[in-house]
């Protein structure tokens, strides 16, 4: 079961290397970060960005490509059709990388719990390190998430990253479960139309209907 | 109304539409399904130039879904509903894409959000959804609430995760680092 | 110690230096734009960490060509470090300014050929502005350039910091102001700051040619960009600015250069492509052009 641990194997890797403790120090001060801008949180952005709250200071600064970033902000609600872009976009991200779920949306689906398209438990596709409970969170909660996470990354408890490819199966399947469906969840739906008929056969068969 | 065309559309058409004045800008016509591309091209050339929209709304209790053109025009600024009545077992409806052929990703919407068939529109795949198979999903006897229980929550994605807790994770580490 | 030995001992302290100083001057200048837009800013040493972190990362490659390509370019731009006398310190003893022109060039091609190989169309609508835009600054700085070879008949950029060795009162800024200016607009295009940066334009092509690097890559390009930083700003600095006759009386002087471009960048917005390079032809082209017609007939 220990073997199993990724964090203490984690940790052991880490002593192990000479350089551990120092490269985590270089990866907590410089996170650039791809902002994934599904619902309401990515107005959040602009004031920590700016000079108000000014995230620039603790190394942030925004990257225009998944290539280039190593921090995934879900900023709100994902619908089934962005999930599947989001996992197209963690999936192109150099490791080490971090996801931060923002706001109860991605945690458990939020004011949208019931609504057919949108998701409800993003950990259950991709692995998040931090999640930002609130409906926003406010700049002052996002900035604190942020230290909370490069403190994570000094300890290396932030290998979100590891466990995504460790337990690859268990997300495909979820990701599976929603997003490659073969049948309907309620009740499959007979298109009485599936045929493609024409006008004149529908009005033929309207008149046929009516004269029985 | 600025421009008469409720009694203009009445000495036209008479008895095959029913015309109601809503509001001071706003006029309603009501019209049997196959009058209504006519209805729709008389109104054009009464410079009822602009389709601004077009949407459906199912009526389930008297079993029908109702469609509604929303048209304007520029230059007496009033706003023309058209509405027609299709039975909700099988319901299908021309479509107006002769007229306005900016109406074929509404006819589209329509089509996968309630199942209407319109018969003549080129492009009829699915727009917004991915990957449905079910019900669609405005219809009224879809219950979204259902879907999203029989879908997306911790029971119905298995959601036991097969590592450890992170918290449990900490207690051991902490253990272990005062093991060695 | 062997003058093989010496020579290599140099031309490595060059590498780095220039590396080292233009990661400061990056680090500085993002202080520089945060106090502009009344923020704290990143500490000064924030490009370095930038950097090091790049390198620890996973990268990943598209093919040879883009490993070339990348390479070709940072040796391209560190081949023209060692060319720019920095304060009394010259490696090869003389440097011409034809031959630094020629090799900074090599720079931007290595960097075509590298990400165009990664087939991303950012990237290669990124690298054909940057060579379009290459054609818009090139043309006044080389009228400039003729101009000083016109009036000391040598292209040693030793020669030109020795006549400017008397004062504040014998730089080069006071004999040619017109090409002075016309050097700084073009600075402004080289080192793609606004409103000049098509090429990086990251909310419209994705940060261009860097949209496909990661990692190490990205680490590189960094570094592609301070060497870029150390090689302009020296060259002005020894054209116009009366070379320096101390190490930190250089540094000084390299990054009230760069420093100017960063005040205009912070203010301005962007051009687009094809206004840029006739900005550029029609305001740095002719002042260029008047100081060659003006030291050709009067100098």
């Amino acid at each position: 079961m220990e073997m199993d641990n990724l964090y203490l194997a984690n940790l052991r890797e880490e002593k192990q290397n000479m350089w551990g403790g120092l490269v985590n120090y270089f990866r907590k001060r410089s996170m650039w970060m791809l902002y994934y801008c599904t619902g309401c949180g990515a107005i959040e952005l602009p004031p920590t960005m700016t000079s108000r709250y000014d995230m620039e200071r603790l190394g942030m600064g925004p990257m225009a490509t998944p290539r280039q970033a190593d921090l995934l902000l879900i900023t709100g609600y994902l619908s089934v059709k962005t999930l599947k872009r989001v996992i197209w976009s963690y999936e192109q991200m150099q490791e080490p990388k971090y996801v931060v779920g923002f706001g109860s949306c991605p945690i458990n689906g939020g004011i949208y719990w019931d609504a057919y398209p949108v998701i409800n438990h993003l950990e259950a596709f991709i692995p998040v390190d931090m999640s930002i409970a609130g409906c926003m969170p406010r700049p002052q909660a996002i900035i604190d998430a942020f230290e909370k996470l490069m403190g994570e990354i000094q300890e290396g408890k932030a290998i979100g990253y590891k466990r995504y490819e460790k337990h690859y199966d268990w997300y495909k399947k979820n990701q599976d479960a929603v997003l490659g469906r073969t049948e309907a969840v309620l009740k499959p739906w007979n298109d009485p139309f599936a045929s493609n008929p024409s006008v004149d056969e529908l009005m033929a068969l309207e008149k046929g209907e009516s004269n029985v | 109304m600025s421009d008469n065309i409720l009694a203009r559309a009445g000495k036209m058409h008479g008895d095959k539409i029913e015309c109601r004045e809503k509001y001071k800008a706003q006029l309603e016509i009501k019209t049997h399904r196959d009058y209504v591309l006519n209805l729709l091209t008389w109104l054009k050339s009464e410079r009822y130039v602009h389709l601004s929209f077009m949407s459906c709304i199912d009526w389930i209790e008297e079993n029908e879904f109702e469609l509604v053109w929303h048209v304007f025009s520029y230059e007496s600024k009033n706003h023309i509903l058209v509405k027609t009545r299709l039975n909700r077992e099988k319901p299908w409806m021309h479509t107006a894409i002769n007229i306005w052929p900016h109406v074929q990703p509404y006819e589209q919407e329509i089509h996968e959000m309630f199942g209407v068939y319109f018969p003549g529109n080129p492009d009829l795949s699915g727009l917004f959804l991915h990957n449905w198979l079910d019900l669609p999903p405005l219809r009224k006897d879809f219950i979204a609430k259902d879907y999203s229980l029989a879908l997306y929550t911790t029971d119905a994605l298995g959601l036991t995760p097969p590592f450890d807790d992170i918290d449990i994770v900490e207690i051991t580490a902490e253990e272990s680092r005062d093991g060695e | 110690m062997n003058a093989y030995a010496l020579l290599g001992i140099k031309l490595i302290g060059v590498s780095f230096g220039s590396m080292a100083v233009g990661l400061l001057f990056m680090g500085l200048g993002r202080k520089v734009t945060a106090r502009i837009q009344r923020r704290m800013g990143p500490p000064f040493y924030q490009s370095f960490i930038d950097v090091i972190k790049c390198f620890t990362k996973t990268s990943i490659t598209h093919n040879f060509v883009m490993d070339l390509g990348i390479i070709m370019a940072l040796g391209g731009l560190i081949a023209t470090a060692f060319f720019i006398p920095f304060a009394n310190f010259s490696i090869l003893g003389s440097s011409s300014v034809v031959i630094v022109l020629y090799l900074m060039s090599i720079g931007y091609l290595g960097m075509a050929m590298g990400v165009s190989a990664s087939g991303n169309p950012n990237a290669t609508i990124g690298i054909s502005r940057a060579l379009a835009l290459m054609m818009g600054y090139e043309i006044p700085f080389v009228m400039v350039i003729m101009a000083m070879l016109i009036t000391y008949n040598s292209s040693d950029l030793l020669t030109y910091a020795v006549a400017q060795s008397n004062g504040i009162g014998s730089w080069h800024i006071w004999k040619y102001p017109l090409g002075f200016i016309a050097v700084e607009i073009a600075f402004q295009a080289m080192v793609g700051e606004a409103p000049y940066d098509h090429m990086i334009a990251p909310a419209e092509i994705a940060s261009g040619p860097m949209v496909e690097l990661s990692g190490k890559y990205l680490g590189i390009g960094f570094l592609l960009h301070a060497v870029q930083l150390y090689v302009e700003t020296g060259l002005i600095v020894n054209l116009f600015l009366g070379g320096a006759s101390s190490w930190y009386v250089m540094l000084v002087k390299m990054f009230a250069v760069y420093f100017t471009t960063l005040s205009i960048n912070a203010v301005m917005a962007r051009y687009r492509i094809e206004q840029g390079i006739r900005h550029l032809w029609i305001w740095a082209g002719s002042f260029g052009l008047l100081q060659l017609i003006y030291t050709r007939i009067w100098g």
